[in-house]
């Protein structure tokens, strides 16, 4: 038993020598994340803001110009034009220029004095559906108020009032859901392709033949090859999380021991992914694209990071369940946003446990078969 | 002149031969496009549904009962049990069990009666902002609705009235389609004849580095075309996405991009010596271009001081193209604009890697 440690001891110190000498693993380990992690945390966002919102007044009374003027006052719209009719304020959302229109009708004013319901149009440019729900809701919610506050009766006492509130998040912001999400995406990508690269490179040298004579054990040159790149997922990991926490502000909420559980868990099954693949392939040409396509467009698409998984068909939610990314993403998020632990996070481990028992077994098992 | 239109001819013919005896090659130009379109025209949907809430009704009377009825007759949410307590609510929000609490006041229903403002909160798990704030919205509509008060905005949805998700992505695929298939399989096609040392053997032959250019790329281009159509055809009549353009505008614009992204493998190409570098490179340029280009989420969402870059992107101008195109059916003159950004990155993206690709062979 201590003879095993040794030998695999031995083959880790082999490999860190390997990712010391060769820079462009370490950049790819460690600085590509972070970049990836600026880049997306910046440009991936579905905050609506400075929505165009162009405005038809065919009343062009003090009322609505109160009404437009309030609506532009805040971050969220900005001023898309004004139309003397709905024809021009369509052709300027055709042409993309604003996403928004509201259309005062003609009495306008004296109905809002009269107290009669007041004739107020608005248009939804539908073909970026995400945006244009959000931006319907904040636009019906932001004239109802203005109206409200322009008009004479301004506190007209509504039968029933909702009041909304954001748990873990109440400002809204997306970067606090969207970070997770990113982590687990260039992780997953970094991992596989890491053990994927340098596996198949030994394949192709042939210096895993020289590996085979040598009396170390199968098992041992699987965990003694996975060691320094689960160290140095570990720390990429770490700096992720820190970053996230920095720059974007991502609050950490959770237990810190629960955080490092779900990330060794996951990335064991990555790098046994990423092992296994390279053990099929035996080419760093197809490893490379396998490895690719089989880690970046699950976590990307299917993990729950853009699209709920809740919202998937039936089908496809199933095969969710097959993915260890959607579990990382959901664990991370306890984690951060919701102050979670072990005792919520249990099922998420398990199951990336299970997932990395199983493709480490198979790399193991295809490794005894390879051999020749 | 004829002479060189043969020479063209037979460097393309080459090509499809060599791209056609790769099996994984075909593979990946004819798969790829029907799984993506699959994946987005069918399984992912940003629309939100079934979020489950958890009720807390301390009033217990008949008018808490009717509007947490009514609130969860939508299918936007769905009854994940009751509690009597609201600490225990919010357990289950923490541990995701729940995404969202309705909690009814003591005294709900006695002001709903005597005509004072009966107030309903609602909690949501803010992780998903999107989702959280259209599950608020949701219950907010109705709350406007009771008394029988009417929707004081009469509000219409152009273009995409019933908000499909499918609608929006399709013209997005479309272009991430074409950007992989384009750029990476003819940067890997390159790359390998480089690897092969077979490169060497056509730089020797009298044909000018321009036409060999030409005629490499060409084979790519008309695969391309041939996805896009792919794309069009799913789309509209598998999808539903409206084809509200002209063929004519569609392919010019297609053509336009296409130059772009082969543009761009081909310099990729000329850069890396292995199929793998060329693979990578490739990866590496779609990542950031697709995600920062505003398929997935908009433009106007990103900070002031990334949104030059993007214009950079020929992915944001011809998935805005397209979608204004097919959906708000714009037309010439209100496409110019996008038109004129992909034909000055095209030109220039094809003179760096014409220059590059000829530096190579000198």
């Amino acid at each position: 038993m201590r003879l095993a440690w040794v030998r695999i001891a031995a083959l880790a110190d082999k490999e860190l020598r390997h990712i010391m000498r060769d820079v462009r693993v370490l950049y790819l380990a460690l600085a590509m994340p972070l970049v990836m992690l600026l880049i997306f945390g910046f440009g991936v966002s579905f905050d609506v803001e400075h929505v165009p919102l162009a405005v038809v007044d065919l009343d062009d009374s003090q009322a609505s110009r109160g009404v437009r003027r309030r609506l532009l006052s805040g971050e969220r719209f900005d001023d898309g034009g004004s139309f003397g009719d709905v024809d021009g304020a369509l052709a300027a959302v055709v042409r993309g220029e604003a996403m928004l229109v509201v259309a005062f009708e003609r009495g306008f004013a004296r109905d809002l004095a009269r107290g009669r319901e007041p004739g107020v149009q608005l248009l939804i440019d539908g073909s970026d559906n995400s945006t244009a729900t959000q931006a319907r809701l904040w636009a019906e919610q932001s004239l109802v108020a203005a109206i409200k506050a322009v008009g004479r009766d301004g506190n007209v006492a509504l039968p029933l009032e909702v009041r909304p509130f954001l748990q873990f998040n109440p400002s809204g912001r997306s970067a606090v859901f969207l970070v997770p999400g990113i982590a687990a995406y260039v992780l997953s990508l970094v991992a596989v392709l890491l053990t994927a690269l340098t596996v198949a490179r030994e394949w192709e040298e042939g210096s895993m033949l020289q590996l085979f004579v040598t009396p170390v054990r199968h098992v041992e040159i699987v965990v003694g090859k996975l060691l320094p790149y689960l160290g140095l997922g570990l720390l990429a990991v770490l700096l992720v999380v820190a970053a996230g926490g920095l720059i974007f502000q991502v609050p950490f909420r959770g237990s810190p021991l629960a955080l490092s559980m779900l990330a060794l868990l996951f990335l064991v099954g990555m790098l046994g992914q990423g092992l296994l693949v390279s053990v099929l392939t035996k080419n760093q040409m197809v490893a490379t694209q396998v490895a690719t396509m089989s880690s970046m467009l699950p976590s990307l698409l299917l993990s729950g990071f853009v699209f709920p998984i809740e919202s998937m068909p039936r089908v496809v939610q199933f095969v969710t369940y097959a993915l260890p990314a959607r579990y990382f993403v959901s664990g991370l998020r306890g984690v951060l946003l919701r102050g979670n632990g072990f005792a919520e996070l249990w099922a998420e481990m398990l199951c990336l446990l299970a997932f990395g028992t199983l493709v480490l077994a198979l790399a193991v098992l295809r490794f005894h078969r390879s051999r020749p | 002149m004829i002479r060189y239109w043969f020479m063209g001819v037979a460097v393309a013919r080459k090509e499809v031969q060599q791209t056609r005896r790769d099996r994984r090659m075909m593979a990946l130009l004819l798969v790829a496009p029907l799984l993506q379109l699959a994946l987005f025209g069918y399984a992912l949907r940003f629309e939100v549904q079934d979020v489950p809430t958890r009720v807390v009704d301390l009033d217990g009377s008949v008018d808490s009962r009717r509007v947490s009825q009514q609130v969860l007759a939508d299918t936007t949410l769905r009854e994940a049990g009751r509690s009597y307590a609201l600490g225990e609510a919010l357990e289950a929000l923490a541990q995701g069990d729940v995404e969202a609490v309705l909690l009814f006041l003591p005294g709900f229903g006695r002001d709903l009666l005597r005509g004072r403002t009966a107030h309903l909160q609602v909690i949501v798990d803010g992780s998903d902002p999107n989702r959280a704030n259209l599950a608020a919205y949701t219950v907010a509509a109705h709350g406007a609705q009771e008394g029988g008060g009417a929707r004081p905005i009469r509000s219409r949805v152009l273009f995409n009235p019933g908000l499909v998700t499918a609608h929006y992505m399709v013209p997005g695929v479309c272009a991430m389609l074409l950007l992989l298939i384009t750029t990476i399989v003819s940067a890997m096609g390159l790359a390998r004849e480089r690897e092969r040392g077979t490169l060497e053997q056509i730089m020797v032959t009298p044909v000018p580095p321009l036409l060999l250019m030409c005629g490499k790329i060409a084979p790519f281009a008309v695969v391309g075309l041939f996805d896009f159509a792919l794309a069009m055809v799913v789309g509209h009549w598998g999808v539903g996405v409206p084809l509200r353009a002209s063929w004519l505008l569609l392919v010019l614009a297609t053509l336009l991009y296409l130059i772009c992204t082969l543009s761009v493998g081909l310099w990729i190409s000329t850069v890396s010596r292995t199929q793998q570098q060329a693979f990578m490179g490739g990866i590496l340029f779609m990542m950031p271009a697709a995600l920062l280009s505003g398929i997935m989420t908009p433009v106007r969402s990103m900070p002031p001081w990334l949104e030059p870059f993007t214009r950079l992107n020929p992915l944001r101008h011809y998935a805005e193209l397209l979608r204004a195109a097919l959906l708000r059916g714009a037309s010439w003159s209100d496409l110019q604009p996008s038109l004129l950004w992909l034909a000055g990155l095209g030109a220039v993206m094809c003179l760096f890697a014409s220059l590059r690709f000829r530096a190579q062979k000198g």
